[in-house]
């Protein structure tokens, strides 16, 4: 059961990120434009328990980091995504209020999405790399942030009726 | 009830953070282990982003131009200043090119005759208007010019200076109707008188009505009096037609000047002469003619021509040059 259910995990997740690398990156939107992989691994970590989550989160980060466009070390966003969804999934997963309002969701995902860009860039500053002109940084944070609210509604369901089909076990309304 | 608080989900969480933070220790101390992966990754990733390049990037520039609109248009203006500077630039290179070319001409006629000059560079070129061939130059009495001074062109005369001015001189062309000068024929040393005609091209007059021009004839100037207005063996143009005159007074003939006083960017002014008289120094060697390759083909007569026409399907052709542009053939 656990096998059937990481295969087609992983062959979801292989889809969204070749979407990503093939169809997104090539695609220069403003304002940093969005990573429809972050948003979707964000969906789905929300919709998972929170170890689910906190794996999902730590191999989507290892692609990232394994991303052509990635620059920083490997690890760096598998520790981000990893935490990140743990705390989303366990935040989400006992809070009824919440999953009954797919609006929140959206927010909610939002939100992680900054979070998690802003972590990687601290991490980033600590590592001792060079992170570029705050402005520039603030602008596609934020960018990134409307992007998620404009585009999480549309990955929302999708995400929740591939989860579904996979787990059975939640599904979101 | 939120669930993942046990301490399975914590060890688990643990776990992976720990394994991210040695990842990221490895990364950053370059071990070849995970460098190999990124680049096997990105190896494997790259075929299907250069398919992808190729698929969306029209979609992609679009959204890029769309979001960068103000941008492209301040990029394209900047490009736009950018080549037409550069473009001024070229011109202003070809023309100083040009103008180096005239210069060295004019300098090596110069050095040549032995000619003391002070080169000039042509201002204005005189209105049609006026029915007068001049040109103005750069310098007059600053550079010590005076009147009936001998202007010189890369390839040989172009006038007489007219008027000086302060800072500018009137150059009367050697083409204008009322431009004479004395000249003669190099070699022959036949003299006459040449006079311009508003065009490229002069009537010669010679002194002589005994006198022989042939087209091709070469003519330099004579010289005058303290090398004013002219100084001696400046070369002046070519004989291009000699009009049958039976029983005129004189011989005339039809020259074309050596120098193109349309194009005429650089000059300079003969002030002094030349101690010895440079005679025919500064005729212009003739122009070489174009070597034209010649093919001379052999053919091998056989007992009957059908015989050896169907015994040996191809001629024998040998190549040899010949002075003859004519081929020929021997039997």
């Amino acid at each position: 059961m656990y096998t059937r259910r990481g295969i087609y995990s992983t062959a979801v997740f292989a889809l969204v990120y070749l979407a990503q690398i093939m169809i997104i990156d090539e695609v220069h939107l403003p304002f940093g434009g969005f990573s429809v992989f972050l948003i979707f691994t964000l969906c789905w970590a929300a919709l998972s328990t929170p170890e689910v989550g906190a794996i999902v989160g730590f191999f989507a980060g290892l692609c990232m980091d394994f991303a052509p466009t990635s620059n920083g070390p490997i690890g760096q966003w598998a520790l981000i995504l990893a935490a990140l969804g743990f705390t989303i999934a366990f935040l989400r997963y006992g809070d009824d209020s919440l999953r009954s309002d797919p609006l929140s969701l959206v927010v909610f995902v939002a939100a992680a999405v900054v979070v998690a860009l802003t972590v990687y860039i601290v991490l980033d500053a600590v590592l001792g790399n060079e992170v570029g002109r705050l402005s520039q940084l603030f602008r596609t944070v934020a960018g990134n942030g409307l992007w998620t609210l404009a585009i999480a509604p549309f990955i929302l369901p999708i995400a929740s009726r591939l989860h579904r089909g996979i787990f059975e076990t939640r599904e979101f309304q | 009830m939120r669930y993942g608080g046990d301490n399975r989900s914590r060890l688990l969480l643990v776990t992976l953070i720990v394994t991210s933070l040695f990842l990221i220790t490895l990364d950053l101390r370059g071990v070849s282990l995970i460098t190999g992966l990124r680049h096997g990754t990105q190896s494997v990733l790259g075929p299907f982003q250069r398919a992808a390049n190729s698929a969306f990037s029209p979609i992609g520039n679009f959204f890029s131009d769309v979001a960068h609109l103000g941008r492209t248009r301040a990029e394209i203006k900047s490009l736009e200043t950018q080549n037409s500077q550069l473009r001024t630039t070229l011109i202003e290179r070809k023309n100083i090119e040009s103008q180096i070319k005239q210069l060295k001409s004019v300098l090596n006629l110069s050095g040549t005759g032995g000619y003391k000059v002070v080169s000039a560079k042509v201002i204005s070129q005189g209105t049609s208007a006026s029915f007068s061939q001049s040109i103005t130059i750069d310098i007059g009495r600053n550079a010590h010019l005076t009147r009936d001074m001998t202007v010189l062109g890369g390839d040989g005369l172009v006038g007489v200076v007219k008027e000086v001015y302060a800072s500018t001189s009137l150059i009367m062309l050697e083409s204008d109707p009322s431009f004479r000068v004395g000249v003669r024929i190099a070699g022959s040393q036949e003299i006459g008188i040449l006079t311009g005609q508003g065009t490229d091209r002069a009537i010669l007059q010679m002194l002589d009505s005994q006198s022989t021009v042939k087209a091709g004839d070469v003519l330099l100037a004579r010289g005058s009096a303290a090398g004013k207005p002219f100084v001696p063996g400046v070369p002046v143009g070519t004989v291009t037609s000699v009009p049958n005159s039976a029983g005129s007074v004189s011989q005339l003939a039809e020259v074309q000047f050596f120098t193109h006083l349309h194009s005429v960017g650089i000059v300079a002014v003969v002030v002094s002469p030349p101690i010895t008289d440079p005679r025919d120094a500064l005729v212009p060697p003739k122009p070489m003619p174009t070597p034209v390759p010649t093919v001379t083909i052999f053919l091998t007569p056989g007992a009957t021509p059908a015989a050896t026409l169907g015994a040996t399907p191809a001629p024998s052709v040998t190549p040899k040059p010949l002075p003859t542009s004519t081929p020929t053939t021997k039997k």
